[in-house]
């Protein structure tokens, strides 16, 4: 385990060497982006030796690390907030739309895939691959877009844009004062931008549990199962399922790391206020402090992630163990 | 009591109170999210839309560009237009409920000018030398006298109050005279401004403003025609628009804007140099089908610097009709057989491919044109280094021209901060410079710019592409908004419009 921790601390070393490398070194200057055509060379000079990019990279980089060390990853030249802050304000955003198109890929995912498992050949078989590889394939934003103009144009009670109440706020609403509104709110509007990122990660599922159930069944141990007289279903949520589940639990976690960088495109379509806005609008503002920091802190999330999910592999394989 | 009467007393309340706190909420879509509201820090047009209504200048811009008193109630030249003085509205408050007098209007100029402040464009006000204050209402502007445009940069700066001005929270919570007060602001999501009632200038219609960041055209354009935002300016979907001017729920307003697209041309490359060259080129440009077909009819064709609605526009400047066989007898003339040169521009929507239609049209003449389509930091990185100038033609944009100073100065002068072509011509450097020293509007003015249009446009360093149209909607059920020429200043009478459904 201090093993891992302190891999987990050369990772995040690492990603700051090159987040900090890459945002300096490709072309593109904070001030003149912040000022546009209608730049002036005298303010663009001004504003950067305020701002200190005027110093060499080095420098500049042992300084933001030593402040990111004691947990101060600097402010926006752009809206001179702290990144933590800015951070912090969309991380509920993000994690609730990971959360919601994750659920709803494996609410869907995992019984459809099941299904076609032990319908294999089927008519039912086929239709649910199908439906996993349109999943698959179609890119998120033009699902999105389609959900937009063919769903929330036409009903009127599902938003075309934007986040209602937190989805906790609103439970604690309604648990304090017996309110569904708000409760109501956030889920309406995370319905359709949770669908648009969730298909794919559904499907990826389906097709995972199908293929993982398909390669279990054949074992021996569920040939003896059967020959002992175990009905079908028991078989399969009895004693397959759990041993076809470590690599479905795997991309489950590393789908919801990917997710907590932001679905990106999905966020601009549905205006969602989530983590990935903020990571594409300060790159293309070269707002160096903010591009740093935020992946910083995602870069440690999803390491983190990454270990919870190793270490969550004994609890549904106990053969599996970590020292 | 069980749980199904608390359950339906809860509604009963939840009702009732609803029913009491009716209030009007306009909901304003927007392009893009703001950085931030200090003006003093700030360029965006985006964080200026939300400023308008919390924070005022002097005196604003009325829609013909005309001015319109604000913090000041009236203002005087000096004889020797050596000094400005403004005299104050007197009695407005701020949402701190501080009177505003002639200390904000020095404090906020004086820390504009003061170079160790992280101003974005103190250049605008350098010639302002001292402000001096007469008393409580009355704010004296020493001035250089090089720049008699400096009337409409006072106009683009919004008055911060002394006492909160240091705070470096500002910008994230900013107070202002103007007829609504910042409330809240989740970034991303949803700014949200309450009526200030004790606006100077009487509360606002509505009680609450909320902007909405939509960055997507087509959910922009979805969310208003489902009714979830009221109305908004910019980027309306242009082949939508037939459509929405069919629908009597809709309001589609148009304005010429006070901007352009060019074509520049890198006046250091050898061939480029001949003003021949440069004319050739600007004829290969067919303006009329690139604002039909690429803008989808939004705006009209590119005339010069100068937008065609201002007197300034000098309607005898020499044009550039497309013109392939004039193009084809300018590069005999001067003696070009073949070019090859490259073209820089940024992937915005319409610019790639209007490089594509004059690279089309280029090869008809012999000049054979290789596209580069950067992402917007690094070509402007690539276009702003004079010490490289590694570029051949590009195509960017200018926008806000209020004056003709303005839209030339910075671009055309041989000492101007955006001349990016390296252009220079004494002749015009002489004009720009004395346009300066004139009192604005007046026919010496207007005359002297004229004849700087003429110059310019002989010497063709920028074949002009289009001029820009303002587009924005609303639904019939809200009145009482104009759109603004200036787009940073659309919001600034949105204490006049009124929601009734």
């Amino acid at each position: 385990m201090t093993r891992r921790l302190f891999a987990l601390a050369l990772t995040l070393l690492g990603v700051s060497v090159i987040v900090f490398l890459l945002v300096h070194l490709a072309p593109g200057d904070p001030v003149r982006i912040m000022l546009g055509e209608q730049a002036r060379p005298a303010d663009v000079e001004r504003l950067n030796r305020i701002y200190g990019f005027d110093q060499p990279l080095p420098v500049q980089y042992l300084k933001w690390l030593g402040n990111a060390l004691r947990g101060d990853l600097g402010v926006s030249i752009r809206s001179q907030t702290p990144v933590v802050e800015l951070v912090g304000q969309r991380l509920p955003a993000t994690v609730e739309l990971a959360i919601a198109s994750l659920v709803l890929a494996v609410l869907i995912g995992i019984p459809l895939g099941v299904l076609a498992a032990m319908t294999r050949n089927s008519v039912i078989d086929l239709a649910s691959m199908v439906v996993a590889l349109v999943g698959v394939a179609a890119p998120n934003f033009w699902i999105g877009l389609i959900l937009l103009s063919g769903v929330a144009a036409n009903v009127s009670w599902v938003p075309v844009f934007g986040r209602g109440p937190g989805f906790l706020a609103a439970i604690g609403t309604f648990v304090t004062s017996l309110d569904v509104k708000p409760l109501f709110d956030s889920v309406r509007h995370l319905l359709l931008p949770s669908i648009a990122v969730g298909a794919s990660i559904m499907a990826l599922i389906t097709r995972l549990t199908r293929s993982q159930l398909l390669e279990v069944l054949n074992l021996d141990y569920v040939r003896t199962a059967r020959a002992k007289g175990v009905r079908d279903l028991r078989v399969v949520f009895k004693h397959a399922l759990r041993n076809a589940m470590v690599p479905v639990v795997t991309i489950i976690g590393v789908q919801f790391g990917a997710l907590l960088g932001g679905a990106i495109v999905t966020e601009v379509v549905f205006a969602w206020p989530g983590i990935g806005r903020l990571i594409v609008d300060s790159i293309s503002q070269r707002d160096f402090p903010v591009v740093q920091g935020s992946i910083l802190m995602l870069a440690a999330v999803f390491v983190v992630a990454n270990l919870l999910v190793d270490l969550s592999y004994s609890l549904i394989n106990p053969r599996i163990r970590y020292a | 009591m069980n749980r199904i009467t608390k359950l339906l007393g809860a509604l009963a309340l939840g009702l009732v109170l609803g029913a009491a706190s009716a209030q009007t909420t306009l909901v304003v879509g927007t392009v893009a999210e703001a950085s931030d509201l200090d003006p003093r820090t700030t360029y965006d047009v985006y964080s200026y839309q939300r400023m308008y209504p919390i924070m005022e200048p002097l005196l604003v811009f009325n829609t013909d560009l005309s001015y319109q008193p604000r913090l000041a109630e009236r203002w005087e030249w000096a004889d020797d237009a050596s000094s400005i003085t403004f005299y104050l509205r007197q009695g407005v408050k701020f949402h701190h409920g501080r009177e505003f007098t002639a200390e904000d209007v020095k404090y906020t100029f004086e820390w504009m000018l003061n170079p160790e402040n992280p101003a974005a464009n103190p250049g605008l006000y350098e010639d302002i030398k001292q402000v001096e204050i007469i008393d409580p209402y009355t704010v004296r502007f020493h001035l250089s006298g090089e720049n008699a445009f400096i009337m409409n940069y006072i106009a683009r700066l919004h008055i911060v109050p002394a006492d909160l001005g240091e705070n470096p929270d500002f910008g994230r919570n900013p107070v202002g005279t103007g007829p609504f007060v910042f409330e809240s602001w989740t970034r991303d999501d949803k700014m949200v401004l309450r009526a200030f009632d004790d606006y100077w200038g009487g509360r606002a219609q509505v009680d609450v403003v909320e902007f909405r960041p939509i960055p997507e055209d087509a959910t922009r354009l979805l969310a208003f025609e489902a009714g979830e935002i009221d109305l908004y300016h910019g980027q309306v979907v242009s082949s939508a628009l037939p459509r929405l001017e069919q629908n009597p729920n809709y309001v589609v307003q148009r304005t010429t804007g006070l901007g352009h697209a060019y074509v520049g041309m890198n006046l250091r490359h050898p061939v480029l140099a001949d003003v021949r060259v440069r004319q050739a080129i600007s004829h290969l440009l067919p303006r009329e089908a690139i604002v039909a077909r690429i803008y989808q009819g939004v705006g009209s064709v590119g005339l010069g610097p100068i937008s065609p609605d201002t007197v300034f526009f000098n309607p005898d400047a020499p044009q550039y009709d497309y013109d392939i066989e004039r193009a084809r007898e300018l590069l005999a003339e001067a003696g070009v057989e073949s070019l090859k040169v490259r073209l820089h521009t940024n992937e915005n929507p319409v610019r790639p491919q209007i490089a594509e239609v004059l690279m089309f049209e280029a090869l008809k003449v012999g000049i054979e044109i290789e596209i580069f389509v950067e992402e917007f930091g690094a070509f402007i990185d690539r276009i702003m280094d004079t010490d490289t100038a590694d570029f051949d033609l590009f195509i960017l944009g200018w926008s806000g021209n209020v004056d003709p100073n303005y839209a030339m100065y910075e671009l055309f002068h041989t000492n101007g901060g955006s001349n990016y072509t390296a252009y220079s011509n004494p002749a015009l450097d002489e004009l720009l410079d004395l346009g300066r020293k004139l009192p604005p509007n007046s026919p010496e003015s207007i005359e002297v710019y004229r004849e700087a249009q003429a110059i310019l446009m002989a010497d063709a360093p920028f074949a002009f592409i289009n001029n820009t149209e303002e587009v924005g909607l609303n639904q019939a059920y809200v009145q009482g908004w104009e759109i603004h020429p200036y787009t940073s200043a659309t919001f600034q009478d949105l204490h006049k419009v009124t929601k009734e459904r």
